[in-house]
């Protein structure tokens, strides 16, 4: 990744009708770089990757590709490249002709077309597959094709819409880290557009989440995951317990709080978080728990409840723990490490926490559509 | 113990409604190879020639000839008309769709007696005289809604990203049309050429009214069964029509389920 802005969205703002699909969208990609918009599905991420491909027009705002304004730019003309998420193969033209389709509009020979497609087919390791007919692809054979097809016109920045939600999950997770591997050796930009967080964190170096047509917080992955800025962020990415806490006094890098059920503890401010109300909101992943029958030494904080549920997921177990006084059970993830499933439903557990892992929400109240 | 037996009224009702259907369409080629001037039974015998003296007529040739321009140019029109409107109807909402579509289709429902009444009438008054124009004018409005739906048909599968591919990757919006979307719905294309073209060449009310001194196929034919004696020439021509008609709808046929086919 270099320093090189590659792409600078400003204001950008669409919308259909008095729908706004789009709001005040602001975002500066790296050359380079790997970044997903991450948000469930209608939250507009799809309509941010297509006003960036130029398929889709915008109301306000500015857009720049490579130092260059796209304004009135149209698609076949932006240093962009797309792979559909219906992967949008030529049914008519084989696997060669389907690659080399952008080609032909170059000034480039007949044999550099061939060796560029040959090229392509290579790095997605479909080798020599130049004559299969369309149809005879696999979903997978279609995937690489799609973006051998974007990637032979050697663009800028490479759009990908969805671009495994297609594939059975076995394949999606190989292609994960085949994309993110066949990036990093391009070094080209790749703004991928998806719902599925995970997706998102294993491949991506920065991560945008949007909610509702806003773009509501852009960091890496693991600052995502450890800091996300408001509950709708901390609910999209990964599990997460949500606690409602009082802060009694503050400064400007930590907070005192009365955790619900946890008592007293005092934890990091996060600097994610705009707004701290007296009435403050905290969060605690599943995993980042203890769980155990015997009270358990050396943790910051201890509260004791009942199973109510209890969920093998195979990697690990979920355990549901109803604690007096709290609205919802409590989740608590625990590694299979043994093969056992240590506590059944009704059994009376305690549950132990360092205040490292309770993380600042700020506002109580954050699902609305305010920043 | 009685046997009851169960008469399938249902098959027999299918039948009938069958054989009533098409027996007089068959008849026609049947007495076509009949040995004599008068259609009746018994039959007299076995000849080729009402079919031999067919190729001599000279005005039959020149109906002939008419009708295949007609039907050919009806085709082309109907079918680009067609082609457009139908990827608007299927891949844009536009104020009054639905409107223009039901207009499109209206052809179908109307009584072509008055389609032709009118449309003589329109074409009188501004100066236009009945000749193989105005023909194909009046053809081309009813071989629309054929062509229409036989298109939007073809569009309704296609995937919008395939032409939003060919575009992101440089193509131009006309070379897009031609390299992306011609080729994949063509099927559906040649389809709708002959669909229409049956269509216009089998159209006798409008052609009546419309073609003045150059009369297609059907209006000779009509012609013709005023004369007695040409009778069975009427019915060698009118079997090869019912044939040529056949295979081309059953071409037709196949071509537009394959358009349905290779969109999927």
């Amino acid at each position: 990744m270099s320093e090189q802005n590659i792409i600078e969205i400003k204001g950008v703002e669409k919308r259909f009708g008095s729908f706004v699909a789009v709001s005040d969208l602001n975002l500066t990609l790296k050359e380079g770089e790997f970044f997903s918009l991450l948000g469930p599905s209608g939250c507009g991420k799809t309509t941010a990757l297509r006003i960036i491909a130029g398929f889709q027009d915008h109301e306000e705002g500015e857009i720049r590709i490579n130092g260059r304004t796209m304004g009135e730019v149209p698609a076949n003309k932006r240093p962009t490249n797309m792979v559909f998420q219906s992967y949008a193969i030529f049914p008519h033209l084989n696997v060669g002709d389907n690659v080399g389709f952008g080609l032909r509009k170059t000034k480039l020979s007949r044999n550099e077309i061939k060796e560029r497609v040959a090229e392509a087919l290579e790095m997605v390791e479909l080798g020599g597959l130049q004559d299969r007919k369309a149809n005879e692809l696999s979903g997978g054979q279609r995937q690489r094709v799609a973006l051998a097809r974007a990637l032979v016109m050697r663009p800028k920045v490479l759009l990908l819409d969805e671009p495994l939600s297609a594939l059975d999950k076995n394949l999606r997770e190989a292609m994960q880290l085949e994309m993110r591997r066949l990036q990093q050796k391009l070094g080209i930009t790749f703004v991928m557009v998806t719902h599925d967080q995970y997706e998102a964190m294993t491949m991506s170096d920065r991560i945008g989440v949007m909610f509702a047509g806003q773009l509501k917080q852009v960091d890496r992955p693991e600052v995502l995951y450890s800091q996300p800025c408001n509950r709708e962020v901390a609910s999209f990415i990964g599990g997460m317990n949500f606690l409602d806490a009082e802060v009694t006094a503050e400064n400007s890098e930590s907070l005192e709080v009365n955790v619900q059920g946890f008592g007293q503890m005092t934890i990091g401010v996060n600097p994610n978080v705009q707004v701290h109300d007296k009435e403050l909101l905290v969060g605690v992943r599943p995993e980042q728990l203890e769980i155990s029958a015997e009270k358990p030494d050396g943790y910051d904080a201890l509260v004791q409840g009942e199973v109510s549920d209890v969920a093998f997921y195979g990697e690990s177990v979920h355990y549901y723990v109803r604690v007096d006084g709290l609205k919802d059970s409590i989740a608590v993830a625990v590694p299979n490490y043994f093969h056992t499933v240590d506590h059944s439903r009704g059994d009376t557990v305690w549950l132990g926490v360092q205040s490292a892992s309770v993380i600042d929400l700020g506002k109580r109240e954050s699902l609305g559509g305010e920043k | 113990m009685t046997k009851v037996i169960r008469i399938p009224w249902l098959a027999v009702y299918a039948i009938a409604y069958l054989v009533f259907l098409y027996l007089p369409v068959l008849l026609l080629p049947l007495f076509s190879f009949n040995d004599g001037t008068i259609v009746a039974f018994p039959l007299k015998g076995f000849t080729l020639k009402w079919y031999a003296q067919l190729g001599q007529q000279d005005t039959l040739l020149q109906a002939m000839v008419n009708s295949l321009i007609v039907g050919s140019v009806t085709a082309l029109m109907a079918t680009s008309l067609g082609l457009f409107a139908a990827r608007a109807y299927v891949r844009y909402r536009f104020a009054g769709r639905e409107l223009s579509e039901g207009l499109v289709m209206l052809p179908l429902v109307i009584p072509g007696i008055i389609v032709a009444s009118s449309m003589l009438v329109l074409f009188i008054s501004i100066g236009l005289k009945p000749s193989l124009t105005t023909v194909i004018l009046g053809h081309v409005f009813v071989a629309l809604p054929f062509s229409v739906s036989i298109m939007k048909s073809a569009f309704d599968d296609f995937d919008q990203s395939l032409e939003e591919a060919a575009f992101d990757l440089g193509e131009s919006v006309v070379g897009t049309f031609r390299r992306v979307t011609l080729p994949i719905v063509a099927p559906g294309i040649i389809a709708s050429l002959l669909v229409t073209f049956t269509v216009s060449f089998d159209e006798f009310v409008l052609a009546f009214f419309l073609s003045g001194n150059s009369p297609t196929l059907p209006v000779y034919i009509w012609s013709q069964i005023r004369f007695p004696a040409k009778l069975p020439n009427t019915l060698a021509l009118g079997s090869l029509l019912l044939l040529s008609s056949v295979l081309l709808l059953l071409i037709a046929e196949y071509f537009r389920r394959r358009s349905i086919q290779s969109s999927d």
